[in-house]
């Protein structure tokens, strides 16, 4: 699988569930119910500080699975993505189909 | 919409949860919850601060525990020992509400089960859990409804099958369940923690789960099993994680999966249920979870009262303190004994009987007089034992206490206030600690445990806590660091909390090399901040030194009990827990100076064993000459209780301050307080125990005492009333007695209110209401506004800190005891002080107090050292070469006619057994005859040679020397004789002389005197031969290195340098904020304890807190006027010789200087002796009570 740090646009309903994307210039809408989860983050090798009082984000963070289709009518494709706890920034971190396109 | 937790570990759970009760239940409330669980692992550690903060914020509490379940394992072998259990995951348990406390009482048997060391069967457990029979029949009442409801969560055995996808597994699992508890007692818990997709904890898992639960018909319930308030407690999590599996993070396979674990609002949960029951495609299961975790939460609700018998005092039955008829009739009448046996001469002083009725009737309006007739009944049951016990605390105001035997004060003599003690106004259970001999306070537990019952007795417990120590280990293993570098940090940590590390770091230069690495390592700053993120929590609960709880029949209702380490049942509920709980605690407190006295009093018995004899040894007088004073017995027996409180040669020796070995007066502080206040009298002791305490030490309260009390400065009152308050003290407020009576004498308010009010004193909350009242009802009684804004001032920099005179009181009379010991009989006193070792310096140091005290030690002999110390008469008379320094009552033994033999105890690696074994075998008359009969191993043997315990014998047969004889054990020992041909007991050996002596090679040079020294350090951490420090004498000299015992004779602020070996390093609280560090260092001669200010600290850093042997330069410092002592301007490390400064450092221009750190170093060194004194007290440093020299 391929891991990508490109950014990336997402809009979400109020609740912070997302509906929509654009990459790369284009609008991709979900195809599926997005699926969540929270990956952890080897926080004690990649973080200088951990003090008390951090908040969220230190040892976890967010990902989104969001299965989408190009303008609603193309191929399913597959984008895991997570917003920056500090920017509030969409990060691709995984393109599942991009390692299979390649391979 | 809102949402119960019930599923919650709280930082009670060791190595596992992050948040303490209060925490979560704040952020509960602050969500709008109206209820919140605690459930933490193993035990009720947390229950009672949960019930606290629940009702003081107005919901209702829901206990219960957090088990392992524990199981045979699946293939048991076919015959002998039933095989190990294995653990089979773990489960919750919740105690049901609103049933008069069956459902809690329920919890606890079950957590006192789970703790039992083997199961009902016998068979050993692992470690703590309960089998799922034993389970059962705690969960389910006697008609078999459900008294605790048993979750199965993730982490129970279901869990764990459909982790794994055994589904057929986890459906078996589940009905078996059912078989055993029924539908009622049980609840499938579904949770995610929304971990990546198919693994633990994550949606998909709890789908497995709701379906295991749907298909076997068991109704699911909704939590986050949460183990921090915020997702800001998910990093602690992690290290606790790694510290409980004692790996780092890095290698850790039981890590938490991400950090969601926290106490997430109503609104995320609600979203957690849409989201799963939308991936179960069942949209409906979201309200059912919800309906049925909200249920559960409803049955579970406890009313804390008539469940957990909150806040209601409990005492045992009168029958089992005997009493049939009225408590109340009955104290009265024990108090009437008492007055015709303790003061019969004041039986109708009209004084006493106003205060006994007050007393009597204020205890009756509480209604604990059962409590007062059971701590008796424990008082007369330690006496009957032939124990030494004597009441501390505020229980010494107690009139009541005093008649029925609990104190050994008159409050009356002392005057004492009743209503520090007790009032109506208060109605807590009082406190009454009981001192004991140390060495027989498990004695007296185990005797409670048989006289009360065990199911109304248990001991106490504490939690023990992260420290900086601690936590600097546990996080820099987490992080993978090397632990040779995290000891060399840990050592530096000195004294404050964990919290403030990074604080610290840049305040103590002690630090400062560590503070240096700080942004140039990396995992140094993670270091410092998990550091700080451990600091406080707890890590594991042990026996409170002495706090045993009393109750009636049903105290296992009450509390869980678990082995402690003595194996009597130690409660999980700490001190802070009694109160609340309404658990009546007495603290019986080990005391090793009541077991030195002991000893002490036996030796003077052992040695002297006639009243005569004793009175000739000890120089005691009665009235007429020639005259046995009444408090020694016929046979040589010392009644303490009975010798007079106004001993003059006693107070000499007090205010020579020579107080080594004396109950609270021996340390660096209280030896320069004592010098400068020189008590005269007993009230003076007391006093003087009052002080050296932080909040005199804080609020200036020594230093206007001191000028008041010598007369340099008059006596002033805030106003004419308050004298008769202040005037044992010059004016100045140092007792609660005296805060109670200036708030009654200036209100009128009554002394039971007074304490109310003084216990505000010191509450950012309560204090300013107090102060409003103060101040108006002052005024109210024309006090003028001056004064009560004087008085105010007074009151409030007291805060809470002043002490209770009572204590000061109980406090003194051991203080007093172990002075008169040591002035009528020091060698007895120095044996008792070695056999107990009841202070704070090491024995070594008294080796050197007994050279000054004129007292022989005699070297470990095989055939004259017993187990313990014991005062041998010399042979002859052998006057020490000079006076001995430490004064000795007039009259009294002579020095130089005693010495103490050293002891066959405390030689490293000799056990127990055989020292005992030794000594039934004296007297030996050969080396054979040890080696056959005294039991002792190759390696102890060796050690007593190395010792010299055979000179004796070798001087017998005059051949060799010490070495020759070490040399001729190591070879290998012949075997030991067969049992047939061993001596029966009776039997009289051969008399052949001592073949092994007159057989071995001899010629061996002699033992150097510093290997010999060396040898006794290793050995018995003791110097005896020699000063540690004579070996280095030569460098010392040419280093022009001054004397302990020279200082005294020395100018004030003479520059010197001094050396000897650490024994003592103390930092008192100071006013102004700023770190004092004492050393004391010992140099044979005697001690020298130098002070470390500000720059001096800095200059030393590293070596503050970890060197042994020191030089150190400093300023001389008259304490008083038989005091001196250092202050240090530098310091260096003995042992470390090329960094030692080079002779003549003295006249160095570039060396050290006080007040010059740095540049100014010029300054002529009568500057800095003058401005000694005035800079300390201008820096308000010394607040010791610096008097001018």
């Amino acid at each position: 699988m391929g891991i990508f740090t490109q950014s990336i646009e997402v809009d979400c309903t109020p609740a912070g569930v997302p509906i929509r994307m654009r990459w790369q210039g284009r609008e991709y809408r979900l195809a599926a119910e997005p699926v969540r989860w929270f990956e952890r983050r080897n926080w004690w090798t990649e973080e200088l500080r951990a003090e008390r009082g951090r908040g969220p984000g230190l040892v976890d963070y967010e990902v989104w699975q969001l299965q989408v289709k190009l303008a609603g009518v193309g191929p399913l494709r597959t984008f895991e993505v997570s917003r920056q706890a500090d920017t509030g920034r969409w990060r691709i971190i995984r393109m599942p189909e991009a390692y299979r396109e390649s391979a | 919409m809102s949402f119960t937790h019930l599923h919650v570990a709280s930082a009670f759970s060791a190595h596992y949860g992050v948040s303490w009760p209060k925490d979560l239940v704040s952020a509960a409330l602050a969500d709008g919850a109206d209820a919140l669980a605690i459930t933490d692992r193993d035990g009720l550690y947390g229950s009672v601060k949960h019930l606290k903060a629940c009702i003081g914020h107005g919901i209702d509490p829901i206990l219960g525990v957090d088990l392992a379940i524990l199981e045979p394992p699946p293939h048991p072998a076919p015959h002998g020992k039933p095989p190990p259990m294995r653990i089979a995951g773990r489960i919750i348990a919740l105690a049901k509400g609103h049933s008069n406390g069956a459902g809690y009482a329920a919890l606890c048997h079950l957590v006192t089960a789970a703790h039992q060391t083997t199961t009902p069967a016998g068979v050993a457990k692992p470690s703590v859990g309960i089998t799922r029979e034993e389970l059962a029949t705690h969960a389910l009442g006697p008609d078999g409804e459900a008294l605790l409801t048993i979750l199965l969560g993730p982490g129970s055995d279901i869990g764990l099958a459909t982790g794994h996808r055994h589904y057929t597994q986890a459906r078996t699992l589940l009905r078996t369940w059912r078989s055993l508890l029924g539908a009622s007692a049980l609840r499938v818990e579904i949770t995610t923690h929304l971990n990546s997709p198919g693994e633990k904890l994550s949606t998909a898992h709890a789908i497995r789960m709701l379906r295991c639960a749907t298909d076997v018909g068991i109704a699911p319930v909704l939590t986050n099993a949460v183990r921090y308030a915020d997702p800001d407690g998910a990093a602690t999590a992690d290290v606790l994680d790694s510290a409980r599996a004692l790996s780092s993070l890095e290698t850790l396979n039981d890590i938490q999966p991400n950090g969601q674990g926290w106490l997430k609002p109503a609104e995320h949960m609600h979203h957690l249920a849409t989201e799963i029951a939308r991936s179960a495609s069942n949209t409906s299961l979201a309200a059912t979870l919800l309906r049925n975790t909200a249920a559960l939460a409803d049955w579970a609700r406890l009313d804390p009262i008539p469940d957990t018998g909150w806040s209601i005092p409990v005492v045992p039955e009168a029958h089992i303190i005997g009493i049939t008829g009225n408590p109340e009739n009955e104290l009265a009448s024990r108090a009437e004994a008492g007055i015709t046996r303790l003061i019969p001469a004041q039986a109708n002083d009209p004084l006493m009987r106003h205060r006994l009725e007050a007393e009597l009737s204020t205890i009756a309006d509480l209604g604990f007089a059962p409590y007062f007739l059971t701590v008796a009944e424990v008082s007369s049951m330690i006496t009957r034992l032939g124990i030494r016990s004597a009441a501390r605390g505020s229980g010494a105001s107690s009139l009541v206490n005093y008649l029925i035997g609990i104190s050994q004060v008159n409050p009356l003599a002392h005057d004492l206030l009743f209503e520090r003690f007790l009032s109506r106004d208060r109605a807590t259970l009082p406190d009454i600690d009981i001192d004991v001999e140390s060495a027989r306070r498990h004695e007296i537990y185990r005797e409670i445990f048989e006289r009360f019952g065990s199911e109304r007795v248990s001991l106490m417990s504490m939690q023990n806590s992260y420290r900086a120590r601690g936590a600097v280990r546990d996080a820099g293993a987490a992080l993978g660091m090397e632990e040779e570098d995290i000891d060399t940090i840990a050592k530096q940590l000195w004294r404050f909390s964990a919290s403030s590390f990074r604080e610290a770091l840049e305040e103590k230069p002690e630090l400062a090399p560590f503070a240096d690495r700080l942004g140039t390592e990396k995992q140094l700053d993670l270091l410092v901040d998990l550091t700080e993120r451990l600091d406080r929590l707890p890590r594991h609960i042990s026996m409170h030194p002495c706090g045993v709880i009393l109750s009636d029949a049903h105290l296992r209702d009450r509390t869980p009990v678990e082995p402690s380490g003595i194996s009597l049942p130690m409660s999980q509920f700490d001190k802070h827990d009694m109160d609340p709980m309404g658990m009546l605690k007495l603290d019986v407190l080990g005391v090793r100076m009541q077991s030195a006295i002991t000893y002490a009093l036996e030796e003077i018995q052992r040695l002297h064993p006639d009243a005569q004899a004793v009175a000739k040894a000890g120089g005691h007088r009665g009235e007429a000459p020639g005259e046995i004073p009444d408090y020694i017995g016929p046979n040589g027996a010392i009644d303490l209780a009975l010798v007079p409180l106004d001993d003059e040669p006693t107070f000499e020796l007090i205010r020579s301050t020579h107080t080594l070995g004396c109950f609270q007066i021996e340390s660096p502080g209280q030896r320069e307080l004592i010098g400068k206040l020189a008590p005269r009298e007993f009230n003076d002791l007391i006093i003087d125990i009052s002080l050296f305490r932080p909040g005199p030490m804080k609020s200036n309260m020594v230093k206007p005492y001191l000028e008041n009390r010598h007369g340099f400065a008059p006596e002033k009152y805030p106003h004419p009333n308050l004298a008769p308050a202040l005037a044992e003290t010059h004016g100045v407020t140092v007792f609660h007695e005296q805060v109670l009576r200036i708030f009654d004498v200036m209100t009128g308010c009554g002394l039971a209110q007074a304490d109310v009010y003084r216990r505000l004193l010191g509450n950012p909350h309560a204090e300013p209401a107090v102060e409003a009242l103060f101040r108006s009802r002052a005024l109210g009684r024309d006090y003028s506004l001056d004064v009560i804004d004087e008085v105010w001032h007074t009151l409030a920099a007291f805060g809470s800190f002043g002490f209770c005179k009572a204590h000061g009181a109980a406090f003194a009379v051991p203080t007093y005891h172990s002075a008169w010991l040591k002035a009528h009989h020091p060698e007895a006193f120095l044996a008792g002080i070695w056999e107990h070792d009841p202070g704070m310096y090491p024995k070594r140091l008294l080796v050197a107090e007994a050279r000054r005290m004129g007292i022989a030690i005699l070297p470990l002999d095989i055939n004259r050292s017993s187990p313990g110390y014991k005062v041998e008469k010399l042979d002859g008379l052998l006057p020490p070469a000079q006076l001995p320094v430490v004064p000795r009552a007039a009259g009294a033994a002579p020095p130089g006619r005693y010495g103490i033999r050293l002891s066959l105890r405390g030689i490293r690696s000799v056990s127990e057994r055989e020292v005992l074994r030794v000594a039934a075998g004296q007297p030996y008359d050969s080396i054979a005859d040890v080696r056959a009969r005294s039991g002792l191993g190759r390696t102890s043997l060796n050690h007593f040679a190395a010792l010299g315990a055979f000179d004796s014998l070798q001087a017998r047969t005059g051949r060799g020397n010490r070495a020759d004889l070490i040399e001729h054990l190591r070879a290998p020992a012949g075997r030991a004789l067969p049992q047939r041909y061993r001596p029966i007991p009776g039997q009289l050996a051969l008399p052949l002389g001592d073949l092994d002596l007159a057989n071995m090679a001899i010629g061996a040079a002699q033992t150097p005197l510093d290997e010999v020294v060396r040898t006794e350090l290793d050995l018995m951490s003791i110097d005896v031969t020699a000063h540690l420090m004579e070996s280095r004498a030569p460098l010392l000299r040419s280093l022009g290195v001054s004397h302990s015992a020279d200082l005294l004779g020395m100018r004030n602020g003479t520059e010197v340098l001094v050396a000897g070996v650490r024994v003592a390093t103390q930092t008192p609280p100071m006013r102004g904020g700023r770190r004092v560090v004492f050393i004391s260092v010992d140099d044979g001669t005697g001690c020298v304890d130098a002070t470390f200010f500000h720059e001096a600290q800095q200059r030393c850093g590293p070596l503050l807190f970890s060197t042994r042997l020191l030089l150190i330069h400093g300023l001389t410092r008259r304490t008083g006027p038989r005091g001196i002592g250092l202050q240090a301007l530098d310091a260096w490390d003995l042992s470390e010789k090329s960094t030692l400064p080079d002779p003549g450092h003295l006249s160095d221009p570039a060396r050290a200087r006080n007040g010059s750190f740095g540049s100014s170093a010029a300054r002529p060194v009568r500057e800095a002796e003058r401005s000694l004194a005035a800079r300390m007290a201008a820096e308000d440093l010394d607040t010791r009570g610096y008097l001018g020299a």
